[in-house]
């Protein structure tokens, strides 16, 4: 039955190579962020080594990944994803492990790689593409005051109205505890320690709790990015946690009155993997070193606003600025990486989601339900 | 010898009988042919993956292959307090070979389906038994993280000893077998899934009695009225119906939300004061409202079929019979329309139950069912035995609805056209 089922696999994965049979094929979350992507340092990877690559759109998690494994036909060569998903796919064994300062070529001024790069890697496998920030905005007229503060997200008697938080429980408790009054220190230590014990997870869930249940406050859960500004413009909610460079695009890109808050944030990364066995291992392993160079990551910030996982990208530029497409934006305040905006931060992590994200995420729903 | 020559033989000498069965088996061979297609689709996309399926929720041999001394240790082990030495070394030395082949991986990610916590410390131990020294293997696996020292993380390695399990079934349901081999409920602020069966079955069952209130006397309405009309009314039930369904969904978060156009609307007339809109989104009536409208033609169309073909003479026959317009219908229309009803409310359960991106939209905090945890553990987690078990376990909630139905109105009697 496996095996039969395996013959079939292929045939539909045989199918879908022909169409792609020498580029190195690149699945990623499309929209905006492949074009940013596809423009910052594919094009010009593709121009620079002569390869071709195709850029394909999948919807995240590492199921079809692991389909295409199991039918023994894989077509994808790197794929686009979240940490957890690196850390459980290394175990897999569906991506290649790296050499970092081999495999990756160092910042011009000759530091290696892993020194360049903002934080190290949660897995063999990963090497990182774009940092950007779960922060919170509001909708400056549609509120009174100037919340600041991550305390503010939860202050419904100074801001009175509903917030609009993500459907799970990721960065949820942590902002709630951030809120709740535990420093998160360097990179969030201090919260991430809190949430190894029964009893924090508890004051995080009862913090969230007290904010969707108050006749003041209450909750919109959102499920896609595209949500939070909308959320904002329509007056449902007055604040709303979000992804930054959604809110970036509402604000630059369509002018809408949307201010993001950077207190409290958690930064989260996107990674690239190379897929072990893939149709062009070895192009792809050559393209990827390339698009994640100093000058290819800095290139995508040119389209969105995410932050370039390099120092040394930063720094080209702050050299190039204006360096928004627009040609009148500056782009490194708006980098969740800036300094301005990392006073209080924590760095989404990824070992302890993938510990602990299937039970934790059980309590959350059953605390969802009570509401 | 008699016998023989009664024998009715075919001009070239073989018994007919024989001849007739050779015709017919040659009959029977290309009939077989003829269906041989459907037949071969139905074993491909049904069968063998339903099948697969099955198997996957149910094997568990990967695991009992990696520790095989573990588990043979673990035999005499009553699970009440930590284990002995001769467990903690079998397992330090079942685990070095799965470090040196690479193999630990898996083994953190299985074991962290059981219990979560596992992913972490099994890596540290990854790391640290390089320079493990020989003997005392319990105290050495102890010091490196203080979850080896929690006898619940040696349960769960137990758990996993048998080859084929029901236990993912259990998880389904919020159970599993404790280490006296009882079957008991996991702690209360972790019973998640029989709160989303509930809600799944709650929400298919509204929306199928929605549907029906709501698509009944649409149904009469175009198979009565006069087929210019009727066109057009044909038209306004199908339009939606070839809309995209995230379309739709939009739509009604668009109208339905508190600064959406029917609150405006309701504010603008004076029906509720500005800072008093109600909700109608982000809660169960936003789901039952946009999945009623999106399953509406799923129960219009089967029973418009069926009431096109009951002749109006029957209702006035009903009449002059002596009933009021009531009891004509009731005894004479409406049984006639039960085939058509049948069909209507199954399909719609029946997608109602597998319904999940218009729940998750509309739907706020009571917005999660069923098959959003099946997609979470078929995508993020990878943990496909559990999915395919909860997948398994939804299909047949469906046959069980379907067998409820054929035993109480009869499968027969169900009509699409």
């Amino acid at each position: 039955m496996r095996k039969l089922s395996k013959l079939l696999l292929t045939l539909t994965f045989a199918l879908s190579i022909t169409s792609s049979a020498f580029a190195v094929v690149v699945a990623s979350w499309g929209g905006a962020y492949t074009e940013s992507q596809k423009l910052g340092y594919g094009d010009p990877t593709a121009k620079k080594l002569g390869i071709p690559i195709e850029w394909v759109d999948y919807s995240g998690g590492l199921s079809e990944i692991k389909a295409q494994k199991e039918a023994g036909a894989i077509v994808w060569d790197i794929i686009d994803v979240y940490a957890m998903d690196t850390i459980n796919g290394c175990d897999e064994g569906l991506f290649v492990e790296f050499d970092f300062d081999k495999d990756f070529p160092a910042a011009p001024d000759g530091t290696p790689a892993s020194q360049d790069f903002f934080t190290s890697m949660p897995s063999k496998c990963a090497v990182g593409n774009i940092l950007y920030s779960w922060n919170y905005a509001y909708n400056s007229e549609n509120l009174k005051g100037t919340p600041k503060t991550i305390k503010d997200f939860f202050n419904t008697k100074k801001f009175p109205g509903k917030r609009a938080i993500y459907k799970g429980a990721l960065t949820n408790l942590e902002i709630a505890l951030a809120a709740d009054g535990i420093k998160p220190k360097k990179g969030g230590a201090k919260i991430y320690e809190a949430l190894q014990t029964e009893k924090g997870i508890q004051r995080a869930m009862d913090k969230i709790k007290k904010l969707c249940t108050d006749p003041n406050g209450g909750c919109v859960f959102w499920s896609a990015g595209a949500q939070p500004p909308e959320l904002l413009m329509s007056g449902e909610v007055v604040m709303a946690t979000g992804w930054n460079g959604r809110f970036f695009n509402a604000t630059v890109g369509e002018g809408a009155p949307i201010v993001q808050v950077w207190d409290g944030q958690g930064l989260d990364y996107e990674y690239f993997v190379l897929v072990k066995g893939g149709p062009n291992e070895a192009d792809a392993k050559k393209a990827l070193a390339e698009m994640t160079s100093t000058e290819g990551l800095a290139g995508s910030a040119k389209y969105i606003a995410y932050a370039p996982w390099r120092k040394s990208s930063i720094k080209i530029m702050e050299k190039g600025e204006p360096w928004y497409k627009d040609g009148k934006t500056n782009m490194v305040p708006h980098m969740p990486t800036n300094p301005r905006n990392t006073k209080n931060y924590f760095l989404v992590d990824p070992v302890f989601w993938a510990d602990n994200g299937t039970e934790i995420g059980e309590k959350w729903e059953a605390m969802k339900a009570g509401l | 010898m008699s016998s023989e020559t009664q024998k009715i033989l075919t001009t070239d000498g073989i018994p007919l009988e024989e001849s007739l069965k050779k015709a017919e088996k040659k009959n029977k061979i290309k009939a077989f042919l003829l269906v041989a297609p459907l037949l071969l689709f139905i074993l491909i996309t049904y069968v063998f993956p339903i099948g697969d399926m099955l198997f996957r929720s149910v094997d568990d041999r990967m695991v009992t292959n990696m520790l095989p001394k573990t588990f043979k240790a673990m035999e005499k082990w009553d699970g009440k307090e930590m284990p002995p030495e001769e467990v903690f070394e079998a397992f330090y030395l079942d685990y070095k070979i799965l470090v040196k082949e690479k193999r630990h991986g898996k083994l953190s990610t299985q074991m962290n389906y059981e219990k979560n916590g596992f992913k972490s410390i099994l890596k540290k131990l990854a790391r640290k038994q390089k320079k493990f020294k020989e003997g005392n293997y319990k105290e050495q696996i102890m010091a490196v993280h203080k979850r080896w020292a929690n006898v619940e993380y040696w349960r769960a390695i137990k758990r996993r000893a048998p080859e084929y399990t029901y236990s993912k079934y259990l998880k389904g349901i919020d159970m599993y077998k404790n280490e006296d081999g009882k079957i008991v409920q996991v702690p209360e602020d972790r019973r998640v899934h029989k709160i989303l069966w509930l809600r799944t079955l709650e929400v298919a069952l509204f929306v199928t009695i929605f549907c029906f209130l709501m698509g009944y006397p649409i149904a009469h309405l175009l198979a009565t009225l006069p087929m210019k009309y009727s066109n057009l009314l044909m038209i306004c039930v199908l339009l939606p119906f070839w809309t995209s369904l995230l379309v739709r969904t939009a739509s009604w978060m668009i109208l339905l939300q508190q600064q959406g156009v029917i609150n405006d609307f309701f504010v603008l007339t004076g029906l509720v004061s500005d800072d008093n809109r109600p909700e109608m989104m982000y809660n169960k009536t936003g789901t039952y409202v946009a999945m009623t409208q999106i399953l509406l033609p799923f129960m219009v169309l089967p029973l418009y079929s069926v009431m096109k073909t009951i002749s109006p003479s029957l209702m006035r026959a009903g009449k002059s019979l002596g009933g009021t317009p009531f009891i004509a219908f009731w005894k004479v229309y409406f049984p006639l329309t039960i085939p058509g009803i049948g069909a209507g409310c199954l399909l719609v359960f029946i997608l109602a139950i597998g319904y999940y991106i218009t729940p998750a939209l509309v739907g706020g905090a009571s917005g999660t069912l069923i098959s959003n945890q099946i997609a979470f553990h078929m995508k993020s987690t990878l943990d496909w035995s559990f999915a395919s078990a909860m997948g398994l376990m939804l299909l047949t909630g469906v046959l069980v609805v379907y067998w409820i139905y054929n035993k109480l109105v009869g499968i027969d009697n169900i009509k699409l056209g």
